[in-house]
């Protein structure tokens, strides 16, 4: 018998059994679903009728309808502004403008926000919903506050109102991401930098920003997913509408599939959303990269994997 | 004495903090108060209203003070709104254990174990906890549907694999903490790794496998779209569907609406509190590890 090396790890058969079990519910239940909706969006199949149960692949024929489609541009559009504007960048600034006014603010105030702002994301999208067409409705409380008063703010801007929801209900999480972050700026930097007079936006572009670089990085990417999964806000507040004002995409794909029948569009539509998210993910992993590049700290470290350490702790104390 | 004349200087050192002693009001401060009140104010309107409306008998959309009532919560939790409540409680359940056990599994192999391109199989586990659930809806209901599954418990067997990619994440970050000297020792006993997992991985990565396990549930609870499509019988629908149904009624009643959001949403908030005593504790025991 060969003996083995103790001093090395090497792979044993053993540890199968202990991979299998999420090993085989990932594949049944996240990655043949998704293989098969590739092949469903190629297919004519529909919710009810005679292509229900006798369905057939139609070759590219929904991706000629796809790219003929008006409301499919729109809603690429809306998506855009949806997971971008209000995602990556709305939650984002909002939760990283908290945390940098909490570095200087009034410890009980601090943590009275504090609390409210991580109460927001911990809500079910269904209460932010309710909640939300409330106060933006006719008569509500937003609605009144930026001076609509016959007409609910909802009804008004209803794009608007969905995107300050979701931002509402996000960036609890991106503040606590960047709190942790700020923690790790150097003090000592800060105070150098005080004592040669650098104002506080001096001291944000120049030390500050740089050092918490990836992790706006990551709050972007993180929001940007969150968002595309925030869309249940969209559907209660407004179910895409009205005329078709806020049908973001994973709204328009569901309503295809499930209000018009069209499973196939439907799912064509989801494996827009998978290149769509994809794609967004990407381009903030390379910007990511890229702007790193000049005066990378650390080194090293893969951003998606920086990403999940610090939301690992992201139910900790805040 | 010295030191103290000292710290009662106008530009004294103290060991923790900032060095020089701001006098007065420095802007930097009345700007950081001024924004945090404006934004604390948007974020905490729209939560003034629930709590109000919940109380109220006559709420509306408007933010008024309450006439006070317990009617809103009683009418809120009539038989067929408990039963949506109780089927929430009974996914999530389901979608919790079906999430965490092989997720602590996989995580204490992904953790010990040698595998060629460890890294890239993490990174697309992660890239797996990206993806938007929404995709997966089509093709999961046709499955579904040919097999004829679509209830509540292959619906709940379904969203805890949704969320099995994250919590395997947390629970590996959790697992790697532990020193490997504890369950080398206990192979030295000829404890087989069965055990080792019982016995030493579980109790010590407990604060993890918690935050994941409230992770999962969490999810379960929140979501809306996956049993709406997913389950057929409304008997067995879950409360965010409930909730539904209170908004697109006829006459939207918001005391009720309001009165039962907080219920339903009680559950995740005392979750939340929970995992961050749970955290505090795990720190204290990773540093006395150390």
């Amino acid at each position: 018998m060969a003996v083995l090396r103790h001093d090395r790890r090497h792979f044993q058969w053993g540890w199968i059994p202990f991979l299998a079990p999420a090993s085989i519910l990932l594949l049944a239940l996240f990655l043949v679903p998704v293989g098969f909706s590739f092949y469903l969006g190629l297919t004519n199949l529909q919710l009810i009728g005679p292509h229900s149960i006798n369905y057939w692949f139609t070759g590219l024929s929904n991706v000629q309808a796809l790219l003929a489609d008006k409301d499919f541009l729109q809603s690429i559009c809306l998506t855009l502004i949806f997971v971008v504007g209000s995602g990556a960048f709305g939650s984002s600034l909002l939760g990283l403008v908290l945390a940098l006014s909490m570095q200087r603010a009034n410890p009980i105030l601090r943590s009275a926000v504090g609390a409210v702002v991580v109460l927001g994301t911990v809500l079910p999208p269904a209460t932010v919903a309710v909640v939300w067409s409330a106060v933006t409705s006719t008569g509500g409380i937003l609605s009144l506050l930026v001076g609509f008063r016959r007409a609910g703010f909802l009804y008004k801007a209803p794009m608007l109102v969905v995107s300050l929801a979701n931002a509402w209900s996000l960036c609890g999480l991106s503040m606590l991401i960047f709190a942790a972050a700020l923690r790790n700026v150097p003090r000592d930097m800060i105070e150098a930098a005080m004592l040669e007079n650098a104002g506080p936006f001096r001291r944000f572009a120049r030390i500050v920003f740089p050092v918490i670089r990836p992790t706006v990085i990551t709050s972007c990417l993180l929001m940007t997913l969150l968002s595309f999964g925030n869309f249940t806000v969209v559907f209660l507040m407004t179910g895409g509408g009205p005329a078709g004002a806020t049908d973001i995409l994973p709204l328009y794909s569901y309503i295809e599939a499930f209000s018009y029948h069209r499973l196939a569009y439907g799912a064509l539509l989801g494996n827009v959303i998978v290149l769509f998210s994809g794609l967004l993910c990407l381009a903030f992993l390379g910007l990511g990269r890229l702007s790193g590049r000049s005066d990378r700290m650390g080194g090293g470290r893969m951003t998606g994997l920086a990403a999940a350490e610090e939301i690992a702790p992201l139910t900790g104390p805040t | 004495m010295a030191t103290d004349q000292l710290s009662r200087g106008h530009v004294a050192f103290e060991p923790a903090g900032l060095p020089v002693r701001e006098k007065g009001f420095p802007p930097d401060k009345v700007v950081s108060n001024v924004v945090l009140l404006g934004l604390g104010a948007f974020f905490v309107l729209p939560l003034i209203w629930l709590v109000t409306a919940s109380m109220d008998a006559g709420a509306t959309q408007q933010l008024a003070w309450p006439q006070f009532t317990t009617g809103n919560f009683i009418a809120a939790t009539t038989a067929d709104k408990a039963n949506a409540l109780l089927n929430s409680f009974i996914m999530s359940s389901i979608a919790t254990l079906v999430g965490t056990i092989p997720a602590v599994f996989a995580a204490y192999a992904l953790s010990r174990l040698a595998v060629p391109l460890k890294n890239t199989v993490l990174l697309s586990i992660l890239c797996l906890s990206g993806v938007p659930i929404s995709i997966l809806i089509v093709p999961v209901y046709q499955m579904f549907s040919v097999a004829d599954w679509l209830s509540l418990t292959p619906a709940a067997v379904f969203l805890g694999v949704t969320s099995l990619p994250f919590e395997v994440y947390i629970i590996k970050n959790a697992i790697d903490s532990i020193p490997r000297d504890l369950e080398e020792a206990a192979r030295l006993d000829r404890v087989s790794t069965i055990r080792i997992i019982l016995r030493v991985i579980i109790p010590l990565a407990m604060p993890g496998i918690v935050a994941a396990a409230v992770y999962g549930f969490i999810n379960a609870w929140g979501s809306f779209l996956i049993p709406l499509v997913l389950i057929a019988s409304p008997d067995q629908q879950p409360s965010p569907i409930a909730i539904f149904s209170f908004v697109s009624a006829d006459i939207i009643r918001y005391g009720q609406i309001a009165a039962y959001s907080l219920v339903y949403s009680a559950p995740v908030i005392i979750l939340y509190l929970l995992v961050s005593r749970v955290f505090h504790g795990g720190f204290t025991l990773g540093g006395a590890g150390r």
